[in-house]
């Protein structure tokens, strides 16, 4: 009787999980999310918010930057670009036109995948570095035009933002950032776990097999590159009206090594790797604030030293410790 | 436009050129040679410019000696720093080299610039002149002659660079490996000796430039963005791995920013970049000079 209860449950925790993975969820995640969403139940600490948004912020953009180089293996050097154009675009419309800041960020996303469809139809057919730098030459573009037009711009005086929402607390915010993380975490995972994942890995890992199976790598890639460019923009709009001030700081290069660090360390090709590193780092780094330059240099060369010495990243670490609880 | 204006934007162009030259020359050795495609050069760069304010203002040695100094200095910092990432990198990686390389530049692009930071603090660090004096090129315009001077150095290390590629066993050995490294490894050259010493090269051209120009870039933690931006600007308008087109393209970058800033103003010029990286990708993305070194589509 005992016996067949518990199998049931397991039997039930199967099927949800074989329904999760359906929808493009892992359990891990799920759980990970819905800690996430309980956190303001137990605390009302704005710190302990704004903490956690800042970090999921981080590790959404760490998982749109994987989903292109941890799959296609071409590195978006200008990903804080479209970030950035994503945020001004939407600023922009919603307080010279009107818009409704949810249009806002649809508009942010949509004219950072505009632009990346471009930049990525212009240079995915050659070798990566090619579309790395083009796009690292395009957020220098957008930063110097950002900080040129004052008129529009107001440059590095900061151009204010109206908030999404009416409200003083963060919590809101955090919700409205787990829905947008989670959705854009099931959209990416869907498209991994289907044909086109298949299709990225194979380009990813070799691209001469690749082609000699009928795949055409161009295509995929730029139909990866626009989807990864879409979500920076979405981002972007979103950190735009919870920040409530933009400077072309935030297209700044500095913030893509920023998140390129972060999806490696956290391991490439995992999507997740990224999002759970980043609630390690963005805390730690925030209690080190006072050691200033010092935590850069560390960041830094956990980079370089994982690129040396273990490319599988935090991710990779995980999956060994898992491996060995199940043996 | 009158000629003296024209003549102005020519000559600022061609001085600006030298320093985008060298910096470019670097770069392409290295993705020549070892096909890294490195986003420290900007660093090396810095280092270089450090290097120089140290020798000459702190040691007090005379222009010349202070820029060998930092040339030599930077050199051995080159050296190390492929001895100490990039040599074990090529030995534990076989697959994913290429692109983990460029992530381990741009890794230590981010460190050496936070230690810049953390050990100088954000000072300017510069100097008024290397040489007093300017030098009349016509009645309308004279050039300070720090820029003349930076401009011959510039030229004169091309000149040898070029020489020692050319005429030394070394450099044709560095030469015979970008061709080909399995076949420069049958004829007996030791490849990981030529790597350290193409990196260390490959530095100390950058370490060169930023010297040369401390009195017009004085030595900052962050100045190693532009130079950097531009040499790659040069390095994929000639074509990638190409020093020869380097140094043309060196020049005719330097000309375009020129122009750039005197028709449309400040902060147009990663625009005009912009624009002359899609017109070249769109219609000869070999480069201007072409390039079979290594390849432009993915293999």
């Amino acid at each position: 009787m005992q016996k067949t209860h518990s199998m049931s449950v397991i039997g039930l925790g199967s099927r949800f999980s074989a329904w999760l993975r359906y929808v493009g969820l892992s359990m891990p995640i799920m759980i990970m999310f819905v800690i996430l969403a309980m956190v303001p139940l137990f605390t009302k600490n704005e710190y302990v918010f704004r903490l956690l948004l800042m970090s999921l912020f981080f590790g959404a953009q760490a998982m749109a930057f994987d989903f292109t180089t941890g799959f296609i293996n071409v590195v978006n050097f200008g990903f804080a670009g479209f970030r950035g154009l994503g945020a001004y675009t939407s600023a922009l419309l919603v307080i010279n036109l009107g818009l409704s800041t949810w249009l806002g960020f649809a508009t942010g996303a949509v004219a950072a995948g505009i632009l990346g469809f471009l930049t990525g139809l212009l240079t995915l057919r050659l070798r990566g570095i090619y579309a790395a730098c083009m796009a690292w030459f395009v957020q220098l573009a957008l930063m110097g035009l950002a900080t040129v037009n004052v008129n529009l711009t107001r440059g590095a005086l900061g151009l204010t933002v109206p908030a999404a929402l009416d409200t003083t607390s963060t919590a809101p915010y955090l919700y409205i950032l787990l829905l947008m993380s989670m959705g854009i975490y099931i959209v990416l995972s869907i498209m991994i776990n289907s044909n086109l994942g298949l299709a990225f890995r194979a380009i990813g890992q070799n691209l001469l097999a690749a082609r000699t199976s009928g795949i055409n790598p161009t295509r995929y890639k730029l139909i990866n590159w626009t989807v990864a460019c879409t979500f920076a923009g979405l981002l972007g709009g979103f950190y735009a009206h919870f920040i409530g001030i933009l400077t072309p700081d935030i297209m700044h290069f500095k913030h893509t090594v920023e998140i390129l660090a972060l999806a490696y360390i956290g391991g490439r090709g995992t999507l997740w790797g990224g999002l759970v590193t980043a609630f390690l780092v963005i805390p730690v780094f925030e209690y080190l604030k006072p050691l200033m330059e010092i935590r850069l240099i560390i960041y830094g060369m956990l980079l370089v030293l994982a690129m040396i010495f273990y490319p599988r990243g935090f991710a990779g670490i995980l999956q060994k410790i898992g491996e060995m609880i199940k043996r | 436009m009158q000629i003296a204006a024209m003549w102005d934007l020519f000559v600022t162009g061609i001085l600006r050129g030298g320093l985008y030259a060298l910096m470019a020359v670097g770069l392409a050795l290295l993705l020549g040679v070892m096909n890294i495609s490195s986003f420290m050069h900007g660093e090396l760069y810095m280092i270089g410019a450090y290097m120089g304010w140290f020798a000459f203002v702190t040691l007090g040695l005379n222009p010349i000696l202070a820029i060998l100094f930092a040339a030599v200095g930077s050199f051995i910092v080159g050296m190390v720093i492929e001895r100490g990432f990039f040599y074990p990198l090529r030995r534990r990686s076989k697959e994913g080299w290429l692109l983990n390389a460029y992530l381990v530049t741009v890794g230590l692009s981010f460190v050496l610039q936070n230690a810049a930071l953390a050990i100088f603090r954000p000072i300017y660090r510069g100097i008024r002149t290397y040489w007093t004096g300017s030098i009349r090129i016509s009645p309308a315009m004279s050039i300070s002659a720090d820029r003349v001077m930076g401009f011959l150095v510039a030229v004169v290390t091309i000149v040898a660079f070029w020489l020692f590629m050319r005429g030394t066993k070394i450099g044709r050995a560095i030469r015979a490996v970008a061709q080909d490294e399995r076949g420069a490894m049958l004829v007996g050259i030791e490849l990981d000796r030529i790597h350290t010493l193409s990196f260390g090269l490959s530095s100390m051209l950058a370490g060169i430039a930023g010297a040369s120009l401390l009195s017009i870039n004085p030595a900052y933690p962050s100045m190693g963005l532009l130079p950097l931006a531009k040499s790659w600007l040069v390095v994929i308008l000639a074509g990638l791995g190409n020093i020869r087109g380097a140094i043309i393209g060196g020049f005719i970058v330097g000309i375009a920013e020129a122009a750039s800033y005197y028709f449309l103003g400040a902060g147009w010029q990663d625009v005009t970049s912009v624009t002359m990286l899609i017109i070249i990708l769109l219609f000869k993305p070999s480069g201007l000079f072409g390039t079979e070194v290594k390849g432009i589509l993915e293999r």
